[in-house]
């Protein structure tokens, strides 16, 4: 079978070809930014480069992919956003099947079959989807292949008429160490009253050596952390071997970004509150009163 | 120019019960609603149209199968988004529906879309699927360009700017129309309709359809499993000084300390 598979984020692109590897000789798709990294390419059977494309260039991309598409039977993007944009996209024009945030895919019987999560983490759909399919696989599911040289081709770029014009990119803060690679989390949510209070979760973090996440609210609408720390399905899922959560109710669309944490803690005011069916060990009281003496008690086991 | 907004009927999925033991989903019992981000659709196209001029209509293609109570929610959720102020809807419903795919139901919307609307507004992922599969296919039917992740949007004469959340950047962009946009749950709070204004929605236009399918779907859903998380929900009790001394003593059990 072959695979083309393409990402704007070259670590993406990495999991993506270990991916397709599971399907069959994989041609990663690598634009004019991402030059420079070619050679971190393992794996693949061939690298299709495009000098005369940008991968900020969405339309762009849609046009190439769904070009260069009719030569493969499965193609792979990423699950980050520019990359979800574009699956349903190319599908589309390729009268191809769909689907985002793969974990799992095989092919049985000519058809592409994959599991996905579903109903905001309550379940998993197995899907079976004819072939061409168009695919996001889920973030850091598969490991970069470690070896292979791939053979370079070069590929035109495709001349259309732009009817999406960039006209700023702002750089978001990067924040230390990602949320996803953490083994011990702290994750906050809108139990705090203020910005300032955050303090007592990394306070918190920082004698667990630990870092802190939020849900979509504190991250994105109150905008108290970076977007890239909220926690759940429409941000990241996490694994840490020792999550705490705080002040967080544990709505459904949070909970199903947690599912692989192995020890998971909450503390919240409200006994009835979902969370508390997330979670291994509740304590029902007011995060204020808390997390403080938690902290001290801790800094004294860790001190001496 | 009138403005759509797509609304899916999805299954309210804090309210579904699933049973790991026996990996049943109740999905028959659960109810279904309007999802949260397609009420933040709504109030975009409601401000949209102030600037616009025309009129901002409600579209639904019910998946939830044809039973009495599917299509009494269903009218329900679009109540709700008409008496946000939204001018009419139009629910498509019918055997078969629930066999759609994203590819199906794309088809069948752009039929209700094509030559009505200038911009189609739709939620960056819905509440039970959250794929952003359908606006995007919906957009490459048309043959519209497509906007996803929209946190503002401003217009502009004959275009709009539309601001967008990407993980590691901000981006504005400039679209013409007709468009297809997908915007995110913080672009706005949804306005909270009054009884008044739920009454009075009552008596706007909803049309309803039968739904027959376009085409045949691409992908069918072999099973449904149920993810097993095990979690051991003990509550610790005590002061807070004792908590704090029960918890770090569980933890270091658990050798996660
Ligand atoms: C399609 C879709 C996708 C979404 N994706 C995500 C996602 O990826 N991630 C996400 O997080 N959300 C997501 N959401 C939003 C989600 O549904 C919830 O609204 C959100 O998770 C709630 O955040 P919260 O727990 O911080 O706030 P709330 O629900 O307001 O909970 C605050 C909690 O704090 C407790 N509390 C208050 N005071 C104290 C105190 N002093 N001490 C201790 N506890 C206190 C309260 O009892 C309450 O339980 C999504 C929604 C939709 C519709
Ligand atoms: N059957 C449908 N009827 C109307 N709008 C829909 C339908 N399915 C999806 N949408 C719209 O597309 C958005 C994204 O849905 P999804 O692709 O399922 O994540 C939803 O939030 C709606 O705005």
């Amino acid at each position: 079978m072959k695979v083309l598979a393409f990402s704007h984020s070259m670590d993406l692109a990495l999991e993506l070809v270990s991916a397709g590897r599971e399907l069959g000789d994989v041609s990663l798709l690598v634009t004019s930014d991402q030059e420079g990294r070619i050679n971190e390419v393992k794996g693949a059977k061939e690298v299709l480069l495009c000098k005369g494309l940008d991968s900020g260039d969405q339309e762009g991309l849609v046009e190439l992919i769904s070009g260069l598409a009719s030569d493969y039977e499965v193609v792979l993007l990423a699950s980050d956003r520019r990359g979800r944009e574009l699956v349903g996209q190319v599908a589309h024009r390729l009268g191809a099947s769909s689907a985002v945030d793969v974990s799992s895919l095989s092919v049985e019987d000519g058809k592409l079959v994959v599991e996905r999560m579903t109903f905001g983490g309550k379940a998993i759909a197995v899907e079976e989807m004819s072939l061409p399919a168009v695919i996001s696989v889920q973030k850091g599911k598969f490991k970069p292949p470690e070896e292979g040289e791939p053979s370079v081709r070069e590929v035109s770029a495709p001349s259309i008429e732009r009817r999406v014009e960039v006209i700023e990119r702002k750089e978001k803060p990067k924040v230390g160490v990602p949320l996803d690679k953490a083994e011990i989390v702290v994750a906050v949510g809108r139990g705090f009253r203020k910005k300032e209070d955050l303090k007592l979760a990394y306070e918190l973090a920082d004698v667990l050596g630990g870092v802190v996440g939020a849900t979509r609210p504190v991250a994105a609408d109150l905008k108290w952390m970076e977007e890239e720390v909220w926690i759940g399905i429409s941000g990241v899922r996490i694994a840490p071997k020792l999550l705490i959560v705080v002040g967080a109710s544990g709505q459904q669309q949070f909970a199903a970004g947690i599912m692989d944490s192995k020890v998971v803690v909450a503390v919240n005011t409200d006994s009835k509150a979902p969370i508390f069916e997330q979670a291994d060990y509740g304590v029902v009281m007011d995060l204020y009163e808390f997390l403080p003496v938690l902290t001290k008690k801790l800094k004294e086991i860790k001190g001496g | 120019m009138d403005i759509a907004v797509l609304v899916k009927q999805s299954l309210d999925v804090q309210e579904l019960r699933v049973d790991q033991d026996t990996g049943k989903i109740y999905i028959e019992d659960a109810p279904t609603k309007a999802g949260d981000i397609e009420l933040n659709a709504t109030e975009e196209a409601v401000r949209l149209k102030e600037k616009l001029g025309g009129k901002a209509i409600a579209i639904m293609l019910s998946t939830g199968g044809a039973s009495g109570k599917r299509q009494k929610e269903a009218r329900e959720a679009l109540t709700r988004v008409l008496a946000m102020g939204l001018d009419g809807a139009v629910l498509i419903m019918g055997e078969g529906a629930e066999k759609g795919d994203t590819y199906v139901i794309a088809k069948a919307l752009a039929e209700e879309i094509r030559d009505k609307f200038g911009l189609v507004l739709a939620a960056e992922g819905s509440e039970d699927n959250f794929s952003g599969l359908l606006p995007a296919r919906l957009a490459a039917e048309l043959g519209w360009p497509y906007v996803a992740y929209a946190t503002a949007i401003e217009v502009e004469g004959d275009h709009v700017k539309v601001t967008r959340s990407l993980e590691d950047f901000e981006e504005v962009v400039r679209v013409k129309f007709p468009a297809v946009i997908s915007v995110t749950q913080e672009i706005n709070k949804p306005r909270v309709p009054k009884l008044v204004e739920i009454v009075k929605a009552k008596k706007k236009p909803l049309d309803q359809k039968d739904f027959s399918p376009p085409v045949e779907p691409k992908l069918t859903i072999r099973e449904l499993k149920v993810p097993k998380v095990e979690r051991k929900q003990i509550v610790i009790e005590g002061d807070v000084e004792e908590a704090a001394e029960k918890l770090i003593q569980a933890l270091k059990e658990e050798g996660v300390l």
